[in-house]
């Protein structure tokens, strides 16, 4: 099984698409995380569900819990409001690690190997020229797992 | 032959880490590399020798510090202090500058002005946005307060520990020499920021009330644990304070005390860890090692032997170049590179000076000059580049001469008022 034959084709953003264009595409696509790419169609990050949640946290309050618990209810409740017109360029992380990416031949031991590695959830397949082919989620990887895998 | 390659090798590397255009970490590496290749230093000094090789004295001193802060940050007591702040402040915008600028000045002489600016900026700027009003000048004075403020310690600012460690000063000597100017310096500056940012106060009463309902006492979820942190830290400044009872080096106080906050606080050691600045570490080693090749070679010597010669006996002005030099160069190149490569020199310089006094006001210039330095530019000490990163990515970006232009006037007037305070203490 190689990474071609488990990748699907999954919604993307650009660093340019609002922060909340970004959350719609998830939610809606019920993915577990986004791909993030470039013009040319390659993938510059791959952000797990929860760092998607991040990019909508104001920075003051990323670093420590601390100041988050300072914020009374009704301001904590609107907090994303706060984040305007931000893109998801303006929102990632000052150094990302590196993104959760595979080439189509890459095995399913590599592929699972490297999502729990970078704790990622989804991974992106990319060609020779290094543009998307399409995402692994989780789900698709246990799936396979599970059909293939030894007898409980 | 050799001097001229460790020359050429270390002037490369300053390049690179003044301009930034590769990672300073890994400009001072290659730079450090190239040195022990070409056997400019030899690798026995590199490791094993004090004063020619890397001061480890400092980097576990640095190291020890920065596990405490790591602990320290997790109590939320800055949250906590700010926000109190901002409640007394009711919005006036000079209150809430001095209240601001008077913790980063306290914390910063016992805590590095790095760590100090990322916990105080992001809750500066939540309590600027509650109130409508632009962040940066109350971003910029905090900084300019912590370089300030660190000045006044062995351990405030990463020049003095260089500095310290060359000249064998202690924490008191800090205490005694550097805490009395650098707190009337920070007065003077508490009275010219109401001057210097005068056309940035605004005052918005209609929205005090946002500042109001903000919940500083959420911020600090375990008492037991500040307590126990505020005892440690005490305890690490008072064996600092009892050097000459204790005779332990700083570094060892200061990973001492780390064990002991790990210990007490029960934090999570790898979380801790995590939180120091290793990249930081690894600089200040390679650094080293780029000041020995220059050491090993004879260029320091020749160096210190014309400015001996430049100086003769005339010591006033020797202190008076050292801290005007030591502010202009340390405005414009980071001061930490400039202290560790200039502690050689001024030792040498030392060295040949007969009168104790004179010879101490030396270290004293020089501390002030790079210390003071550090506010000179956006680029002159990390903590400026840490807090307008800061700055720019919550959405109140601080341009490089929106910076400069305050931090040059700071600048001017504290190395101004140190060279009186030196000109008065030692040479009168």
């Amino acid at each position: 099984m190689r990474a071609r034959e488990l990748a699907v084709q999954v919604p993307t953003v650009t660093p340019h698409d609002a922060v909340t264009t970004a959350v719609r595409v998830m939610a809606q696509g019920h993915l577990p995380g986004l791909i993030v790419v470039d013009a040319r169609e390659r993938p510059t990050a791959v952000l797990p569900g929860t760092q998607v949640l991040l990019l909508t946290v104001p920075r003051a309050h990323r670093e420590g819990q601390a100041l988050a618990r300072t914020i009374d209810e009704p301001h904590a409740d609107a907090f994303w409001k706060e984040l305007d017109n931000l893109s998801v360029g303006d929102c990632l992380p000052h150094s990302l690690s590196r993104p959760a990416i595979v080439r189509e031949d890459a095995t399913l031991l590599e592929i699972a190997a490297l999502m729990g590695r970078l704790r990622s959830p989804l991974v992106a397949v990319v060609d020779e020229r290094g543009e998307l082919v399409g995402g692994i989620t989780l789900d698709r990887v246990l799936g396979r797992l599970t059909a293939d895998g030894p007898p409980a | 032959m050799s001097a001229v390659a460790a020359l050429a090798i270390f002037v490369g590397g300053f390049y690179y880490i003044a301009t930034e255009k590769v990672d300073k970490v890994k400009a001072v590496l290659v730079a450090a590399g190239g040195m022990t290749v070409l056997g400019l230093t030899p690798g026995a000094e590199v490791f094993f020798s004090e004063h020619e090789g890397i001061d480890w004295n400092v980097i576990f001193l640095l190291l020890g510090m920065m596990i405490i802060v790591g602990v320290i940050k997790q109590t939320g007591l800055f949250d906590f202090l700010a926000i109190w702040a901002a409640k007394r402040s009711r919005g006036h915008p000079y209150r809430l500058m001095v209240m601001l600028m008077a913790i980063t000045a306290v914390a910063s002489p016992l805590l590095d002005n790095v760590t100090i600016v990322m916990l105080v900026a992001p809750v500066t700027v939540v309590v600027c946005n509650r109130l409508d009003i632009p962040a940066q000048p109350y971003l910029i004075a905090e900084i300019l307060a912590s370089n300030i403020g660190g000045a006044a310690t062995l351990i405030g600012d990463p020049p003095n520990i260089i500095i310290g460690s060359r000249a064998g000063l202690t924490f008191n000597d800090f205490l005694v020499h550097m805490t009395p100017i650098v707190a009337i310096i920070f007065a003077a500056f508490v009275l010219l920021t109401k001057v210097l940012f005068r056309r940035s106060f605004r005052y918005n009463p209609d929205r005090v009330a946002e500042v109001m309902t903000l919940q500083e006492r959420r911020a600090i979820t375990d008492p037991q644990l500040l307590i126990r942190c505020l005892v440690v830290l005490a305890g690490v400044v008072a064996a600092f304070a009892l050097h000459s009872v204790l005779h332990l080096e700083p570094s060892l106080v200061a990973l001492v005390g780390a064990g002991v906050m790990l210990l007490v606080s029960r934090a999570d050691t790898y979380d801790t860890l995590r939180e120091v600045e290793w990249p930081t570490l690894v600089f200040f080693m390679g650094l080293f090692v780029m000041v020995a090749g220059l050491l090993h070679t004879g260029v320091i010597e020749t160096i210190g032997e014309y400015v001996i010669a430049a100086v003769g006996n005339h010591y006033l002005g020797a202190a008076t170049a050292l801290l005007f030099g030591s502010a202009v160069l340390g405005a414009f190149f980071d001061n930490i590179p400039y202290a560790a490569t200039m502690a050689p020199i001024v030792e040498g310089l030392v060295a040949q000076v007969s009168d104790p006094t004179a010879a101490q006001a030396m270290w004293w210039a020089f501390a002030l000059g790079a210390d003071f330095g550090g506010n000179g530019t956006a680029v002159a000490a990390s903590a400026n580049v840490v807090a307008i990163g800061i700055a720019a990515r919550m959405g109140h970006p601080i341009s490089f001469w929106q910076f400069t232009r305050y931090g040059i006037v700071v600048t001017l007037l504290s190395t101004a008022m140190a060279w009186v305070y030196v000109w008065l203490r030692y040479f009168t």
